[in-house]
């Protein structure tokens, strides 16, 4: 039984010693910083979420695990870059790597079923029906190009694009031209 | 209809997001627990890290003294454990560095080279518990194989060979078993990824 306990504690230590990101020295005037940094930039984070998700639900989902990486991580934005540039690679890293889909929720692969996007509100004003059919055709790209796709819309420079993704320029450009051709043919088949 | 051509005027007529957040909202969001895949792929690795050992600690201890003072196995068996344990501090060690790597702040390419190289530690690990299972495995079987004991209980005339080679391919099936398991689950794990770093890294 003693062995049980000895292991119960280890895995309990270790556990905490590996897990536990303290906010210790973190005031409330960092807290209070960081919702209104975010509150003034959320836009960047909803036409993320738009891009990776696809019904409302998961929009909302997505967005509360972005929120809380860029809590986690805000204490060491220095600044060095844009917030609004951080705020993109975080929201990238956490809808393409870090963010655990549930499967109901979330389709961000590339064979995608058009039906499942009905959950999304219906628009009846022209521009709206005419953003919703922009995003149905990035719902059919990949994850990185989707990520690529934004960055253009969002009129980003190749180098911030490279710096973004931690690819090279070059590369950037063959998958941005690449990515364009693709987006033709969805929009324009 | 939106084309290549004026996707970015349609792009910049999107106004606030319906489902724009108060800064209350917020607040409360950025408190919530994350469910990100980094923290199940850590959980997974703890239990990976402990589960192949964790049959010692409900072994029948003094019947595996008995068992390798019979065989004269005990002298080998504590070499094996004490390098046994430092191998597994040193990769703990590692998966820790690894880990800690690990940060949302990253490019994206680097974020997923660092999730791998964490989980590339976990594999290695694997990898060598089996390989040091297969070398003590062999190891006790060619001492009771020879040991007078085990002859003395054999009839007369058994073939030595046919033991050998039933005892291995038992042994081997479940080594491969544990390989199998482990391989689902990194599979589960990083499929995704992987295809998405593999689509970042083409460069045709």
């Amino acid at each position: 039984m003693y062995r049980l306990y000895f292991l119960n504690f280890v895995t309990n230590r270790l556990f905490l010693l590996l897990i536990n990101k303290s906010t210790k020295g973190v005031t409330k005037d960092l807290e209070k910083k960081f919702v209104s940094d975010l509150e003034k930039h959320q836009n960047i984070i909803h036409k993320v979420c738009r891009t990776y998700t696809i019904n409302e639900a998961a929009h909302k989902d997505l967005f509360q695990e972005i929120t809380i990486q860029l809590w986690k991580a805000y204490p060491k934005f220095r600044g060095e870059s844009k917030f609004s540039t951080w705020m993109y690679r975080v929201a990238f890293n956490t809808a393409i790597s870090l963010y655990r889909k549930s499967k109901k929720n979330v389709d961000t692969g590339p064979i995608y079923d058009n039906l499942k996007e009905l959950e999304y509100q219906d628009y009846n004003d022209e521009k709206d029906k005419q953003i919703d059919m922009l995003y149905k055709a990035i719902h059919k790209l990949n994850d990185i190009e989707k990520a690529l796709a934004l960055l253009y819309l969002e009129d980003k420079s190749y180098k911030e694009i490279s710096k973004t993704l931690g690819i090279s320029e070059i590369n950037a450009r063959v998958k941005m031209n690449r990515t364009k051709i693709k987006l033709k043919k969805i929009l324009n088949p | 209809m939106p084309t290549l051509e004026n996707i970015k005027d349609v792009w910049k007529k999107q106004e606030d997001c319906k489902y724009n957040f108060s800064k209350q909202e917020i607040f409360e969001m950025m408190h919530l627990k994350s469910s990100s895949a980094v923290k199940w792929i850590l959980i997974i690795s703890i239990l990976e890290f402990i589960l192949p050992n964790i049959f010692l600690l409900f072994f029948d201890y003094q019947g595996t003294v008995d068992f390798y003072n019979k065989y004269e196995l005990t002298g080998i068996m504590g070499v094996y454990f004490v390098i046994h344990f430092i191998i597994i501090l040193f990769f703990i060690y590692i998966f820790y560095t690894n880990y800690r790597r690990i940060s949302a702040e990253q490019s994206v390419k680097e974020l997923m080279e660092n999730i791998l190289r964490t989980r590339k530690t976990v594999k290695y690990y694997i990898y060598y518990n089996i390989a040091i299972a297969g070398v003590i495995g062999v190891h006790i079987f060619y001492k009771v194989f020879q040991s007078e004991i085990f002859l003395e209980q054999l009839p007369e005339n058994t073939n030595m060979t046919l033991i050998w080679v039933m005892a291995l391919l038992m042994f081997g099936f479940v080594l491969f078993l544990f390989w199998l398991v482990y391989r689902l689950i990194y599979g589960f794990l990083l499929r995704k990824l992987k295809l998405n770093y593999r689509e970042l890294e083409k460069t045709e």
